[in-house]
């Protein structure tokens, strides 16, 4: 971020919000966030706008995981297009929603359209936490591309992935 | 050069921002990185390293990295907590905090029209581009940032109400 960009943070308030919406979605390059972070350390103004809209990104990504429950199994699925990224908002929301203590999870990978290590080694995180209480944690409708991925790093042969969701659900009454 | 209890106060809050952003927003530590930051700069103040007030937010900012580096190398040295102690990346004793900001989150948004909540989402989330939103929503670039600054403006709004009515001390 330039002195021209600090100019335009106050003269231009779009300029200004999609700066905010781009650090708080982790898009902006590390020095440009460096010097969006040191230029509200000393603004007022900029942090009270950072605030809100961080709020407000809570509040408008509360539906972004959506939870159902079929008898004893509770469903995860995503809204829409979702990325199990490192630092990603799903994946964030995925920590969220995992603080329950349902032992019998099916996870919806349906709209997962990309997935790093990060993502994967939080499935795996939660599935020992799941399998520690002596529970279930299977997989659902993984993309060809998410589906490759699993295989790869021989994640599939430990979590079981299902492509109908009534069989998935069947699996847990059978295990 | 001094800085008051106030103004202490606000670099505090922001650095919880900073923190969280590079930490997680579930980092069980946040609150002692960003005591960590303050110690180190209060004693930078002290020894008068500070020469040009100007630049204070930028020196507060390399502490706070360099607070924060620390810490992931001391997170990469210790071993893994228990699996069985909590979930990963829980941080309970914000549980209750946040379970009661994202009721209240969500009783605003109930509040927020159908056309606020299709704009703020197009642009907050789905990160769609102002001439996408306002080919989709038939609006110029004027009635773009009006509508929404006021759709931000609203939630705003009713959030610090809302806020305040919740503050203890309020009922």
């Amino acid at each position: 971020m330039n002195g021209a960009d600090k100019v335009q943070l106050h003269q231009n308030p779009v300029f200004r919000e999609e700066m905010i919406r781009d650090y708080l979605l982790k898009k902006l390059d590390t020095d440009t966030a460096e010097a969006f972070e040191r230029h509200y350390l000393s603004c007022d103004d900029c942090f009270e706008e950072l605030r809100v809209a961080q709020v407000l990104m809570a509040g408008l990504r509360q539906s972004k995981v959506e939870l159902r429950r079929v008898q004893d199994v509770l469903v995860l699925q995503f809204a829409g297009p979702a990325q199990l990224t490192r630092q990603s908002f799903e994946l964030e929301e995925l920590q969220r929603v995992f603080q329950q203590k349902d032992t019998k999870v099916l996870i919806d990978l349906g709209r997962v359209i990309k997935i790093d290590s990060a993502g994967l080694g939080q499935l795996m995180s939660h599935y020992s936490h799941v399998v520690k209480k002596q529970g279930m944690l299977k997989l659902l409708n993984p993309s060809p591309e998410v589906q490759t991925l699993l295989r790869l790093t021989k994640i599939d042969s430990v979590l079981e992935t299902y492509h109908d969701e009534r069989q998935a659900l069947e699996s847990f009454d059978s295990a | 050069m001094t800085v008051s209890p106030d103004a202490l106060e606000a670099y505090r809050l922001k650095l919880r921002y900073k923190v969280y952003y590079h930490l997680g927003s579930s980092c069980p530590d946040a609150e002692d990185v960003v005591q960590e930051t303050l110690t180190r700069f209060l004693r930078a103040l002290q020894d008068e390293k500070i020469h040009n007030p100007e630049s204070t937010a930028a020196f507060l900012s390399g502490i706070c990295n360099n607070v924060i580096q620390e810490y992931r190398r001391r997170l990469w040295k210790e071993p893994l907590r228990d699996p069985d102690s909590s979930p990963p990346g829980c941080a309970r004793d914000r549980e209750p905090e946040m379970l009661e900001l994202r009721q209240v989150i969500a009783l605003i948004m109930g509040q927020l029209s159908q056309r606020d909540r299709g704009l703020l989402c197009a642009f907050y989330l789905e990160e769609k581009c102002r001439e996408e939103i306002c080919r989709t929503m038939g609006l110029s670039d004027v009635q773009f940032r009006v509508a929404l600054f006021r759709a931000k403006g609203r939630f705003r709004k009713s959030y610090h109400e809302t806020m305040k009515q919740n503050a203890p001390g309020e009922h």
